[in-house]
């Protein structure tokens, strides 16, 4: 394992692999970080710790984004004790963990309660979901108001995802940021430039037909004749006579050297090939959009994916929530996430990977006229398994109306801070906006208290 | 005699609406003297006044070597005669200690100048301003910074306004909320602000301000003289002053600003050290929070945002490259002139003329969205006449498609989005457009007709933007963004923090649209009437804000029922409206030459100046003469030398992508991408529901499902922004081209080009140059010959996948293949 020289003990970095080293690889490497701008984070001397303490392990995380905001007393903060129109329907079991209770359909999860830790005081003030998903992927509230389509500009703050694949990496041969089944809409690069957007599967895994957008191969072209049209192509475009390449056509090219890289790597449209898993393990994740995204993002990190982005949308339960909550969303959830962790753990791989499950917000304590419930950020929870965190653990916890956290709040900032810790990424690193002006990848934050083992 | 340093000239924009007559744009001129002879160092100001304890002006000493005005402020060393009345630091920044007269030197080798100093006010001291001086502190500071106590919900309880432009609230935020703990009037060195500013308590925001400085004593002395808020006895600054207005610098050369503030009464004091110095382009030129300017070592230049209290000025900053001898190439009209005489100045050489194919290709994808043919190409590149791409612009002028595409770039930027207006507001918005670039309407009229539309939302006019734009503030900030380039919005919750606009303004604005409702019709269907109309509350103080236009006097209307957007209009298209022939010409600009004089398109304002501030005058000048004919200004721009320039520059111009001393290259519109592909491959598109050869650029259906569309950026029309058009490449555009089973089924389409090239009896030669103009509008280099005829000869590997013996398959597959790696050519994909 390479180490940091700089800076008191050795640090690693997503994967050991200093960044001065992949420099030298040469960031010519088709999908390493970026070259020519700011040098990554590294952790800095005044927060190393004593020898044997905690070191960052992470590799990569596998983001699973409940979009619309899950019931966190429906799922994972139950309140048994609470008035009916308070608890809601659902009845709380016990988890692999004595004392930790969950609710009744979150049964799969509850098994293995051992090998995550929850938290339940995650609070922020943005109770809206275009802004609340800003919110959580860029750690900056949002410049727009809600509701209002973000558009693809460059001025946004750039969301974690591009943040963790600038300062990674890929580590094989896809993208180092992927977005899946559709792009996650406050997932983008913003400041950072195309270079670090998602590359986007905008297809469900779960469906049979299941291909990546023009990967695969072109009925009745050989592979000759595959190969002579890039060559072609490479020839002509180094003899570019008196055009120069430069901004969009550079960008171009850059992307057009990518593209040939997914489509001539075997390994690269092996990952994406889902139908290879067996149907066994399928079912186990449950054949399900959000099942199947969370086996592709297994495949994903396996093949070098630093951020897998799986955008799970539906969750915005005003009305009559519980009978689409108990049959649509949360078993499907609650499954995906359990035999997602299984699957990493069986394979070794859960010690190098970040799996999160979260939302933009909780939902209202009282139960509406309407039978749902309605948008509340002040108490949501968070799911975190894998890379070494401190599993089966409850960290802070809400009222008795799931309402407000009562000890152990954490922020956004705390979450941006750990999630890039988790990675040893220096979240205090500064990257400057298109102003020109310096911000840090968070503002401001702290380690979740006892999350890291 | 006047100063060998030019005149010093500061405008300065102002805020406050209160005094706003006639004061918010304010020209100075003012003529500093001195009596020295070139070679000798030249202070200034000549002469240095301070009036107040807490004062400091700042002493600029320059010199003259070979004609360049050199600053050696930081080279000189400074004394002053009478060490008791003043002090000074190394870099020429002058204290006071007590009331008195002396002179402080400054000197160089042998040379040296004196500057007298009067200093006042040190015994007695007029009392604070808490307006100008605190303010000012907190301001400098960055206390009052957006990530501080600036920000909307303030930090850790104590809140104040963005930049410090509501002076009650935060004069009460300081001296009342929190039960006054903030302040303490019988020990003012205990109040919370100074212990906290100085972290002598703990404070998240660490130390601010030394115990003991200039600032510190400052504030100390408004807490004991009662934290007073203004009386009228303060007298409101009117003009912030700069020197020098202007500056040429050498690469790695530094340069001090001096600011000094001027208030109603004709005072001038010295705010070097109290205002904010923000670079447009620090990687040319930097500025530091003393108001040095930096050079870098690459030539270029910038603006430099100088902000005190509500007031900015911008100082323009050139870095020219050396050793270049600009030579002027022949001009064709004062667009060329302009540009040259920029280019000159930064020593930017001029890039040669484009050739015919390139003109060709560039003309018309610019003006009608639509590729030449080949056997335009042809055509064109083999036509003698020397006037030939005069006649060229003119044609294309008069092409159908010149209304079909601009009627897509309005129907995006006016949000004709079926699925917020409705298919029926869609399609009668998009007819209506059509006809008005049809018939060239002039501009004028055509924002008129917008701004006062009414009617049927379903009938073929303009009405169905107000549905689009849904709410009076909706419209007034979009439709400020778009045709007055004014983004009133960010005045929608604070004062703009670079410009004049104040939420007054954005109230008073919103108030036109406010009698615009959209009813349904007895018939069915939606209309919008506008009638009447109230003014608006002023967002945060609930006064309300009489209806006006940008900078115009509150506007009167004829009786309650009128409709208010009529007098808007009137200013909107009165001949001396500042905004309107200016935001176009810029728009208008951006799109032909790649880059809007000022960017964002819509974003104008004296703190975000032009590259190019004389050519913008010219522009809008012409446009206005041209009474807003909109082809005849194209036809203009079209004509110039610079928009023929080739996209290669010249040698020493490769950085340059500011001052068009090359051609641009340009982004195709995803549909008129997909278009031309159409085209060169010879099959049409077919979107779903629409006749057979429809063009993408003429659906106006923008949720029409189309994968191409979508991934190359198709707009959602969602703002008025012309920002929301993705240009921005991706991996999914690349892979689409390269390796979707869509674009391969044009390359082999029975009916298509490659086929029907293939079964003709051209030769190889022929079929590649056909090709080549098809996609790239010139014949072949004989590179690309060399490369590609060896395609049509079959052997070796197996290519076709059904035997190298199959003639008809390998000349087949020769001809695809020729065409798919034009269609993969950058050239291709973009505008040159």
């Amino acid at each position: 394992m390479e180490t940091f020289a700089i800076g008191g003990p050795a640090r690693r970095r997503c994967d050991g692999v200093s960044r001065r080293h992949l420099l030298r690889l040469g960031s010519a490497g088709l999908w390493g970080g970026l070259s020519g701008l700011a040098l990554p984070g590294l952790l800095r001397a005044q927060e190393a710790r004593l020898p044997g303490s905690p070191q960052p392990r992470a590799k990569n995380v596998i983001f699973i984004f409940l979009e619309g905001g899950p019931p966190q007393q429906d799922m994972w903060d139950p309140k048994p004790g609470a008035p009916a129109e308070i608890r809601g329907p659902f009845k709380p079991i016990q988890t692999s963990v004595p004392g930790t209770i969950f609710t009744e359909h979150c049964a799969r999860s509850a098994r293995i309660a051992h090998k995550f830790t929850v938290v339940r005081s995650h609070t922020h003030a943005d109770n809206g979901h275009a802004t609340g998903y800003h919110y959580v992927m860029t750690g900056r509230r949002a410049p727009f108001a809600d509701g209002e389509y973000p558009v693809p500009t460059n001025e946004h703050f750039p969301s974690l995802g591009s943040i963790v694949a600038r300062e990674c990496g890929s580590a094989g041969t896809v993208p180092p940021y992927i977005n899946l089944p559709h792009p996650m809409s406050a997932g983008g690069p913003g400041f950072y430039g195309p270079e670090h957007a998602p590359f986007v599967i905008e297809a469900d895994p779960s469906q049979p037909d299941f291909e990546v957008k023009d990967l695969g191969r072109l009925a009745g072209l050989s592979e000759a004749r595959l190969t002579r049209r890039r060559d072609l192509l490479e020839r002509l475009e180094a003899d570019r006579g008196a055009l120069p390449l430069s901004g969009r056509s550079a960008a171009m090219a850059t992307y057009y050297r990518k593209a040939n890289d997914l489509i001539t790597s075997p390994q690269a449209r092996a990952a994406f090939r889902i139908q290879d898993e067996p149907e066994k393990l399928r079912e186990e994740y449950g054949l399900t959009q959000i099942g199947q995204g969370a086996l592709l993002g297994r495949r994903l990190v396996e093949a070098g994916c630093r951020f897998v982005g799986i955008d799970a949308p539906g969750w915005d339960v005003h009305f009559n929530c519980f009978p689409s909550l108990s049959t649509d969303l949360i078993p499907p959830a609650d499954r995906a996430f359990a035999a997602l962790i299984d699957d990493l753990d069986a394979r070794g791989l859960l010690d190098e990977t970040l799996v999160v499950m979260m939302g933009e917000m909780g939902r209202t304590p009282k139960v509406n006229a309407q039978a749902g419930r309605d948008h509340w950020s002040m108490a949501q929870c968070i799911l975190f398994a894998g890379a070494g965190i401190r599993a089966g653990q409850v960290i802070g916890a809400t009222d008795a109306q799931a309402a407000a956290p009562t000890r152990d709040p954490v922020s956004i900032a705390d979450f941006r801070h750990t999630l890039l810790w988790l990675l040893g990424i220096d979240s205090r690193t500064e990257v400057n906006d298109p102003l020109g002006r310096p911000v840090s990848l968070s503002d401001g934050g702290v380690l979740i208290p006892g999350l890291i083992a | 005699m006047v100063s060998p340093m030019p005149t010093l000239i500061a405008q300065t924009s102002r805020w406050r609406r209160r005094r706003r007559a006639g004061l918010w744009v304010l020209s100075l001129l003012l003529a500093v003297g001195s009596a020295a002879p070139a070679a000798d160092l030249t202070p200034h100001p000549a002469a240095l006044f301070i009036d107040r304890p807490e004062g400091a002006e700042q002493i600029v000493i320059l010199d003259a070597i070979d004609g360049h005005r050199v600053d050696r402020t930081r080279e000189v060393s400074f004394e002053v005669a009478d060490v008791h009345v003043a002090r000074v630091s190394a870099t020429g920044l002058v204290e006071p200690l007590a009331d008195g007269a002396t002179e402080v030197s400054a000197r160089l080798g042998d040379r040296h100048v004196t500057i007298p100093l009067s200093v006042s006010g040190v015994a007695n001291p007029a009392p604070v301003s808490f307006e100008q001086e605190v303010q000012a502190i907190l301001t400098k500071h960055a206390c009052n910074a957006g990530g501080c106590h600036g920000k909307a919900e303030g930090q850790n309880g104590f809140k104040l306004s963005l930049l410090g432009f509501d002076h009650a609230a935060d004069h009460a935020a300081i001296v009342s909320q929190s039960r006054g703990r903030r302040i303490n009037p019988s020990a003012p060195e205990a109040s919370l602000l100074l212990l906290k500013a100085t972290a002598a308590v703990p404070h998240g925001g660490g130390r601010k301000i030394d115990e003991g400085s200039p600032a510190h004593r400052r504030l100390l002395r408004w807490i004991a003289e009662g934290a007073r808020a203004d009386g009228p006895d303060d007298r409101p600054l009117v003009a912030l002053l700069v020197e020098p207005a202007e500056v040429r610098l050498r690469p790695g050369e530094s340069h001090q600003l001096r600011v000094s503030a001027l208030d109603a009464a004709g005072g001038r004091h010295g705010v070097t050290r109290e205002t904010d110095f923000i670079s447009n382009a620090p990687g040319i030129v930097g500025a530091s929070a003393a108001g040095v300017l930096q050079a870098g070592v690459i030539p270029g230049d910038a603006a430099i945002l100088v902000r005190h209290l509500g007031h900015v000025a911008t100082v323009r900053v050139v870095v020219p490259r050396e050793g270049i001898a600009f030579v002027r190439p022949p001009e064709i009209s004062a667009i060329d002139r302009l540009v040259h005489d920029r280019l000159a100045a930064l020593g930017i050489p001029v890039a040669e003329r484009c050739d015919d194919a390139t003109f060709l290709r560039r003309s018309s994808l610019d003006t009608i969205g639509t590729l030449p043919t080949a056997a335009e190409a042809r055509e064109f590149l083999a036509d003698p006449s020397p006037d030939k791409r005069e006649k060229l612009v003119e044609r294309l002028l008069e092409r159908p498609e010149y209304a079909d595409f601009w009627t897509m770039k309005w129907a995006d930027i006016l949000r004709a989005d079926k699925s917020k207006i409705g298919p029926q507001g869609a399609v009668a918005l998009t007819r209506w457009l059509h006809r008005q670039f049809a018939l060239n309407r002039p501009y004028d009229e055509f924002v008129r007709a917008i701004l006062t539309a009414d009617g049927p939302v379903g009938h073929e006019s303009p009405a169905a933007v107000f549905k689009a734009l849904d709410g009076a503030e909706v419209a007034a900030r979009s439709l400020s963004q778009l045709f007055f380039g004014v983004r009133i919005e960010c005045a929608q919750c604070h004062h703009h923090p670079s410009e004049r606009w104040s939420q007054d303004d954005y109230a008073a604005l919103a108030g036109f649209f406010t009698g615009v409702k959209l009813k349904v019709l007895p018939g069915g269907g939606e209309g919008v009437v506008s009638r009447g109309g109230v003014d608006l509350p002023h967002p945060r103080t609930g006064a309300v804000v009489p209806t006006a236009a940008l900078g115009a006097v509150p506007a009167s209307f004829d009786g309650p029922s009128a409709d208010r957007r009529r007098l808007l209009a009137d200013w909107a298209t009165a001949p001396d409206n500042p905004f309107l022939a200016r935001a176009i010409a810029n728009r208008l600009w951006a799109h032909f030459f790649g880059r809007g004089l000022v960017e964002p398109i819509d974003d104008l304002r004296a703190t975000n100046p032009a590259t190019n501030e004389p050519l913008l005058d010219h522009l809008e000048a012409r446009l206005k003469a041209l009474r807003f004919d909109l082809r005849a200004f194209t036809r203009e721009l079209l004509a110039s030398r610079t928009y023929q320039l080739a996209a290669t520059p010249a040698p020493g111009a490769e950085e340059d992508r500011r001052h068009y001393s090359h051609a641009l290259p340009k982004a195709l519109p995803a549909e008129v991408l997909l278009d031309a592909i159409c085209q060169a491959t010879g099959v049409r598109e077919s979107f779903n529901g629409w006749p057979e050869g429809t063009r993408a650029v003429e659906v106006w259906d923008n949720r029409l499902p189309s994968y191409f569309l979508k991934v190359f950026g198709r707009p959602v029309r969602a703002t008025v922004c012309e920002c929301e058009r993705g240009t921005e490449p991706s991996i999914a555009q690349a892979l689409h081209l390269i390796n979707s089973p869509e674009i391969e089924a044009k390359l082999g389409a029975r009916h298509g080009t490659a086929r029907r090239l293939a079964e003709s009896a051209l030769a190889p030669e022929a079929i590649v140059e056909e090709l080549c103009l098809a996609t790239l509008s010139r014949p072949p280099t004989a590179g690309e010959l060399t490369a590609l005829l060896p395609l049509f000869v079959a052997g070796g590997e197996s290519i076709t996948g059904g035997g190298d013996g199959d003639e008809v398959l390998v000349r087949r597959a020769a001809v695809e293949d020729v065409l798919w790696t034009f269609l993969n050519r950058t050239e291709f994909l973009g505008n040159h």
